[in-house]
């Protein structure tokens, strides 16, 4: 099994990662390859152990091989992040997106899974960037929250549907701090960058209403919300942003990897959870991109229309998949 | 004298068992606390339950426990990075057949329990073993479950109880823990701590370092040595074969651990590279290190027996691999433990 990540140079070349994985045979259990360059192939070597002490799985039998295709400058270290996802991606812990995977990032705390920045500039979209702008942590690419940092953030995706090819995951990001006090109106703490007025409301409304149901999450938090696009209509988000909303604060229970939700509600306020369109092109994409230890949420209203074998298929690929009436425990 | 009258010495804390302590250690001479189950753990590491007599004689080399069989109620955090969220767990220890050859609490106490068993202690390292089972897929405890899930994951979690400490899950809810751990403050807390962006490392890495390696590696031994035929038996009992392939699969298990049983009893000192030829520090904390994690390995295993236990048999192929992958991982720390110094392989 091989795998292949890239990274962009500072000089603007790409340097391609390749990690493939055979048996041990009483070798090392990670093998560095590098053209003529013993320094790099040492610090190779240590970021993918250090990188490795915050899995859980631990498995003798395999040697992973990483080599890379061309050697950076002295004082490059972007490629960090690329040689732990080839890693990765070769030991089928992370499934990446299709198609080649981009990714820049260095860290000094790789045994944390701390991602702590990057060098590149203006890199193409799609680029995975390491760093508190970008991906923080190891645990974001499945949107977990990191269990050290003072900054709480969860992120959950949801379907968006262009109709047909265009057809794609898109991440929604909350990330809490604690407030001092008691703030006077709670929709004033949730802050959305770089989203216009309207969806703004729609996020506040939604998210100070499910913070009313939970019974404790109100007057408590600064909150930020991010997304991963902006070009896109409709209210479906709601589910994914509220549920990202709850893990972030601590207070649900967390998947293996990913959260997918898609679903509105007209009662937040009530926990309740009102149907959405796009049915047959929703779970199309969700068979499609679904990955091992996923959780999809529907809404209740879809469950007797579901396309025929759309669970046992997402049971065969890992994930596990609910229709709920409403937020919270069964 | 002979002290033949000599009275029964009262246990220390007594009237803490039940409460805030599981077991308690006992001493030749002292009574038997009421009620409460006596086990003996010989020089060998075998367990017995000795009749309730006036009090204990215990002979050379011997180790007595007196435990309360319970109920204890505790609020387990099923993961790390929800601490609102909790599982109020009320479990016992299983005691109805004091003629029972082997009981897991006894090997439990036997192995990992050095002293007194606090109830705080005992809920740690079973969150523990709930915490690491739901991250590796084991026990799935899925956000907005359903009533199904609930019901799947309560059957997984008592059998792992079962299987890794000998404890019976009497009940399991879900609790609102936000009275009494809030989270914001958690979270400022961290930031008074370390006011730069990246806050305090878990301090797992550090603390084993510089705690006492020969301690550290002493403990794990015990544990391979008594747990290992334990695991064995297990397996031979839990995983019923389907099909030949299997049985010759589990057959090769078997031998892999039965030599491994071998090899843990004969492991050489931790400080000597070979007699009388002491061993350097950084050795002796890379052979420590082989160790602890042949223990982690073993906490899998017995993850894994649970898993076993209630398993269809369709699905008994990728057990059986997960399997192959703890004994392999078990004979590589073993042999790292044996080894005086390794030389890097490519």
């Amino acid at each position: 099994m091989s795998a292949e990540c890239r990274s962009i140079l500072a000089d603007g070349s790409l340097l391609t990662v390749t990690a493939t994985r055979r048996p041990r045979a009483g070798r090392a259990d990670v093998k560095c390859q590098a053209p003529g360059d013993a320094r790099l192939l040492e610090r190779m070597q240590e970021v993918v152990r250090l990188a490795r002490h915050t899995e859980t799985r631990f498995d003798s039998r395999d040697q992973v091989v990483i080599s890379i295709d061309r050697v950076p400058g002295a004082l490059e270290r972007d490629w960090e992040l690329a040689v732990v996802l080839a890693d990765r991606l070769a030991r089928g812990l992370w499934q990446g997106p299709h198609g080649p995977v981009v990714a820049n990032g260095w860290s000094d705390a790789w045994h944390l899974g701390r991602i702590e920045g990057h060098a590149v500039r203006d890199a193409p979209v799609g680029t995975l960037l390491g760093g508190a702008d970008g991906l923080a942590h190891l645990g974001q690419l499945s949107g977990h929250p990191d269990r050290a940092a003072s900054v709480s953030s969860a992120r959950a995706w949801f379907p968006l549907h262009a109709g047909g090819a265009a057809d794609s995951l898109c991440w929604v990001e909350v990330g809490v701090h604690p407030l001092a006090h008691d703030p006077a109106d709670e929709e004033q703490t949730i802050t959305v960058p770089g989203q216009d007025a309207a969806r703004q409301l729609a996020v506040r409304q939604a998210l100070a209403g499910a913070r009313e149901f939970d019974g404790r999450g109100a007057g408590r938090w600064r909150t930020t919300v991010r997304f991963g696009d902006t070009g896109f209509q409709g209210r479906s988000f709601e589910l994914a942003l509220v549920l990202a909303d709850r893990m972030a604060r601590g207070r649900e229970f967390l998947p293996r990897a990913r959260l997918i939700a898609t679903g509105q509600s007209q009662a937040w306020h009530a926990g309740r959870v009102d149907t959405v369109e796009g049915l047959e092109a929703k779970c199309a994409l969700l068979l499609r991109e679904a990955a091992p230890g996923d959780r999809i949420l529907l809404p209740q209203a879809w469950q007797a229309a579901l396309p025929e074998g759309f669970a046992e298929g997402l049971r065969a690929l890992g994930a596990s998949v609910a229709c709920v009436e409403r937020i919270g425990m069964i | 004298m002979l002290g033949l009258f000599k009275r029964a010495t009262p246990v220390a804390d007594a009237c803490e068992l039940g409460r805030t302590a599981v077991a308690l250690p006992l001493y030749s001479g002292c009574g038997m606390p009421p009620g409460c189950p006596v086990v003996v753990v010989d020089a060998r590491g075998c367990t017995r339950r000795p009749a309730p007599a006036k009090r204990i004689e215990l002979r050379e080399g011997e180790l007595a426990f007196a435990f309360h069989p319970g109920p204890y109620t505790v609020d387990l955090q099923p993961f790390a990075q929800a601490p609102e969220i909790g599982l109020r767990t009320s479990f016992a220890i299983d005691c109805a057949d004091p003629n029972a050859a082997h009981h897991r609490f006894d090997l439990y106490l036997a192995s990992e329990v050095a002293g007194r068993l606090g109830l705080d202690a005992l809920a740690g390292a079973v969150e523990a073993a709930l915490q690491r089972e739901l991250r590796e897929g084991g026990l799935a405890l899925p956000p907005c479950a359903t009533i199904e899930e609930w019901n799947a994951f309560r059957l997984g979690l008592n059998q792992l109880l079962y299987m890794r400490f000998g404890l019976t899950v009497d009940d399991c809810v879900p609790v609102d823990l936000g009275a009494s751990r809030d989270y914001a403050a958690m979270l400022a807390a961290r930031v008074q701590a370390c006011p730069t962006q990246a806050a305090a490392a878990p301090a797992r890495v550090c603390a084993f370092d510089a705690a006492e390696p020969t301690l550290v590696d002493a403990r794990a031994l015990r544990r391979l040595f008594l747990e290992l035929p334990g695991v064995m038996c297990g397996l031979r009992l839990a995983a019923l074969p389907s099909s030949p392939e299997q049985f010759r699969q589990q057959q090769a298990l078997l031998q892999r651990l039965d030599l491994l049983c071998v090899g843990a009893s004969t492991m050489p000192a931790l400080g000597l590279a070979a007699p009388g030829q002491p061993l350097h520090i950084d050795e002796q904390l890379r052979r420590a290190r082989h160790s602890r994690r042949a223990t982690a390995s073993l906490d899998e295993a017995w993850a894994l027996l649970a898993r076993l236990k209630g398993a269809n048999p369709e699905l008994l192929a990728p057990l059986y691999d997960d399997c192959d992958r703890i004994v392999a991982n078990l004979e590589t720390d073993c042999e790292g433990r044996r080894c005086a110094r390794v030389e890097e392989a490519a």
